[in-house]
């Protein structure tokens, strides 16, 4: 067993080993949406992060599981040219807030998940899912993703709950909306302009032409 | 340091300011003309025609007073709180699935029962405050998604802001198809007081000359946004159109009222406007009812029942529970309104029992609490219009409601499987958070790349269809479950009938060949429909008509049995199109209080 896939000894999920971890996993039907909830000191403490971009100091998962989330939601929505992906938009710490105050359960579904994840990465290519070069991150994603509409596997399950996770927490960051989606709205109009045909010119966002 | 508003946002102020305000207000502390109970759009409408007219009106409101400045926070990004949109530890909405599956009271479901306050699916981050605790509002009996919010101006905080009026189809319609009764009255009967309430509230739409959804007094419209417009192309060659959406919301600005301005297009309405250009009640009707200097407004004041005197059938008032302190009181006046809401105002009545009326005020016919209607809906269609396809993000979301498709089946065809009809509410183009990467699949910079390039080319509608008023669809008071104020709670027995469920195929069938027509991408139809309850449109249970034998309210919504108890809100409607019910509801309180204000002129009240 790798060292990466090692639980933490003294979080909130405690006495917990790693087969209870992957047992969890492999029940989680229905549980995709199941974040939990924070509190105001997780929300405070999330705050400091993201603002002082201090090194990230993991709440709930260890130093190797973090390594792996954040591996693993980067490979989901990575950076490219027109915008940082899920490791700058710090869609890992928010994961680990959320989990540090969710019931015990659905933290062991994701830490069955994450040492699931890297015991395939050691399986295959003797090295945890971190340090995996990108195409054998891609290896391994193609295969768990395959089956994303009706997953079979406890892998297929985590690869649809993390990538939901992924979604929630990297389009509501600064950088999903703003510099990624580009979007325009939530500001202070005259009025609202619409499709250009609406004002009867041709459009040069759709290239409708206005009518008549 | 990025707080998060939905904790820092303090309500301590104005929530002490309800307590002082309600302490100070005691039977015999002045002397009321009329008591107006609830202060949503209907109780709103009602305190702001009787105190305009002189009148003096004692408003009971359940929750605290609302600070309508702050508690808005209608610009705020979601990654100002990290919590991104999520409530607190301890606070959880019912998921939608948990409607269907869960025993009643929902929230005494081990599931739900740990969380110490649990919302009906409407509460959210900018709601949290103003919904109701389902722990202190239990209901029973089958599934049912109703939302109540205990809070000056009600639902209209956060109310969806589809104004649309019934039109002769919707009055008339049993003559048309042969189904249970006409209303009593006629469209030209209200239509005085929509054009009213456009003038008064204003109204964003545009006149289209449509017998199914009647033109109003209209402010300047929505324009429609790329996908839209395409869409729209296509389904006219349907024969069927797509219009601006029409909204309660003042776009050009309305005249005497010092606390509401134009919008500006910011596209937040939902979380509370704070330009107050949507209608918000608070804004638009109470505190301009509040400068006539007739009204006192009594936060906290839980009304459990109607008092009727049995020697003169007339009511003297109305039983008031202090939330806070519990105290008991009994407040009199000429004339009791009821405007809590359809299924509230309902239960009050109910809840009036005495060795006279033993199965509620307004009873004698049986059918108090029956003919519960409302909107089944759910049903959706969603694909990608290839014109935007691959193109630079665009402001498309700057209004405030999104287009409508009108109803188009039994106008003036007949429909093979069904009668009455239902409308499609939607639109597309680019909008804060991109739901469809939900569902766009696979991962790394093809998924992330595919999300960037349809985000601007997304359509998607969603049905609202007429469910049948039906008699055996009806609420009643629980034997066993009390609230948190020891009143009785409502118990549900209300279920989509054959007719619904007929309609509600076809609205998979329609927008799906709308969407295939208009050469979407990716089609999605989603056909399940909504749980019960869902639309938060509630009419009926007081149904009005001539006969007092089988109907509650007469023509003017004042119950037969009680002439100096009226009604407000949509308790009285007979049946419900598919129009949101907002709208009528304003225009009906308007029409009643106008009738009202004639019988006190004349000492009949």
């Amino acid at each position: 067993m790798s060292k990466s896939t090692a639980l933490p000894a003294s979080k909130p999920v405690s006495g917990i080993t790693r087969r209870a971890a992957l047992r969890a996993l492999g029940t989680g039907a229905g549980t995709v949406a199941l974040l939990p909830w924070l509190s105001e000191q997780g929300l405070l403490a999330f705050g400091r992060i993201q603002e002082a971009k201090v090194a990230t100091a993991p709440k709930v998962l260890s130093a190797s599981q973090f390594a792996t989330l954040e591996a693993l939601v980067e490979a989901i929505i990575p950076a490219d040219e027109r915008s940082p992906g899920a490791k700058e938009a710090r869609v890992a710490d928010y994961i680990d807030l959320l989990l540090s105050e969710s019931d015990d359960a659905v933290a062991l579904q994701w830490m069955g998940g994450l040492a699931a994840l890297d015991e395939a990465a050691v399986t295959r290519f003797r090295a945890p899912f971190a340090r995996l070069d990108a195409t054998q991150v891609d290896a391994l994603l193609a295969e768990m993703s395959a089956n994303e509409l009706t997953p079979q596997s406890p892998l297929d399950e985590f690869f649809v709950m993390t990538k939901h996770a992924a979604v929630q927490g990297y389009y509501t960051s600064e950088i999903g909306i703003h510099r990624e989606l580009r979007y325009q709205g939530n500001k202070f109009l005259n009025e609202f302009v619409g499709c250009e045909t609406e004002d009867g010119k041709t459009c040069s966002h759709c290239g409708q032409k206005a009518e008549k | 340091m990025q707080g998060d508003p939905t904790l820092t946002l303090n309500v301590t102020t104005i929530t002490e300011e309800s307590r002082r305000m309600a302490e100070s207000i005691k039977p015999g502390s002045a002397k009321w003309d009329v008591i107006v109970v609830g202060s949503g759009a209907a109780g709103g409408m009602a305190a702001h025609e009787l105190t305009t007219a002189g009148i003096k009106v004692l408003l009971l409101e359940a929750g605290r007073m609302i600070d309508t400045r702050a508690e808005y926070r209608t610009m705020e990004w979601p990654y100002n709180s990290m919590r991104r949109n999520r409530l607190p530890p301890g606070e959880r909405p019912i998921a939608v699935a948990e409607y269907n599956f869960l025993d009643r009271p929902y929230a005494a479901t081990p599931d739900l029962a740990k969380s110490d306050k649990v919302t009906s699916y409407a509460g959210n981050t900018f709601t949290r405050n103003w919904v109701v605790n389902e722990k202190e509002h239990p209901t029973t009996g089958t599934p049912y998604a109703g939302v109540r919010a205990r809070v000056l101006g009600g639902r209209t905080n956060f109310w969806g802001r589809g104004a649309l009026r019934y039109g002769p189809l919707q009055f008339k319609a049993a003559s048309l198809d042969g189904y249970d009764v006409d209303w009593p009255i006629s469209y030209e009967d209200v239509k005085p007081y929509y054009d009213k309430v456009d003038r008064l509230l204003g109204c964003s739409g545009t006149n289209e000359g449509l017998v199914q959804v009647p033109d109003g007094v209209f402010q300047r419209p929505s324009k429609l946004n790329c996908v839209e417009v395409a869409f729209k192309r296509s389904i006219e060659k349907m024969g069927r159109t797509l219009i601006p959406g029409r909204a309660g919301v003042t776009t050009d600005g309305v005249l005497h009222n010092k606390y509401r301005m134009p919008c500006r297009g910011r596209g937040r309405c939902g979380r509370g406007c704070n330009l107050q250009s949507s209608f918000h009640s608070p804004t638009a009707l109470i505190y301009p009812a509040r400068d006539t200097g007739n009204l006192t407004v009594r936060p906290y004041s839980v009304v459990s029942e109607v008092i009727v005197d049995p020697a003169t059938r007339r009511a003297i008032g109305v039983r008031v529970i202090d939330a806070n302190t519990r105290e008991v009181m009994d407040f009199t006046a000429r004339v009791v309104v009821l405007g809590a809401g359809t299924l509230e105002s309902t239960r009050i009545l109910l809840n009036s029992r005495s060795r006279d009326y033993p199965n509620g005020v307004g009873n004698s016919s049986g059918l108090l609490g029956c003919y519960l209607s409302e909107h089944i809906m759910g049903i959706r269609g969603s694909g990608y219009m290839p014109q935007r396809i691959g193109t630079e993000p665009t402001l498309d979301d700057g209004r405030p409601v999104a287009p409508y498709i009108p109803r188009f089946q039994n106008v003036t065809d007949k429909h093979p499987d069904f009668i009455r009809g239902y409308h499609f509410q939607g639109g597309g183009g680019c909008t804060e958070y991109p739901g469809m990467a939900h569902d766009t699949p696979g991962y790394g910079k093809a998924f992330k790349s595919s999300v960037r390039k349809h985000y601007p080319a997304i359509i998607s509608f969603g049905g609202f269809g007429e469910v049948l008023p039906v008699k055996d669809n009806r609420v009643t008071l629980d034997p066993q479950v009390k609230d948190a104020w020891g009143i009785p709670v409502l118990r549900f027995d209300y279920r989509f009938g054959e007719n619904e469920l007929k309609m509600a195929k076809d609205m998979g069938d329609t927008i799906e060949e709308m969407l295939t027509k208009a050469g979407a991408e990716d089609i999605k139809i989603g056909r399940d429909p909504l749980p019960p309850g869902w639309s938060v449109h509630e009419i009926g249970t007081a149904r009005m008509g001539e006969d007092p034998r089988t109907s509650v309210t007469d023509r003017f919504c004042r119950l037969h049995d009680v002439k100096n108890v009226y009604l407000a809100d949509a308790a009285p409607f007979v049946s419900g199109g598919t129009q949101n019910t907002t709208w009528t509801i304003l225009a009906m309180a308007w029409r009643t209080m106008d009738y009202l204000k004639e019988r006190m002129k004349t000492g009949d009240v």
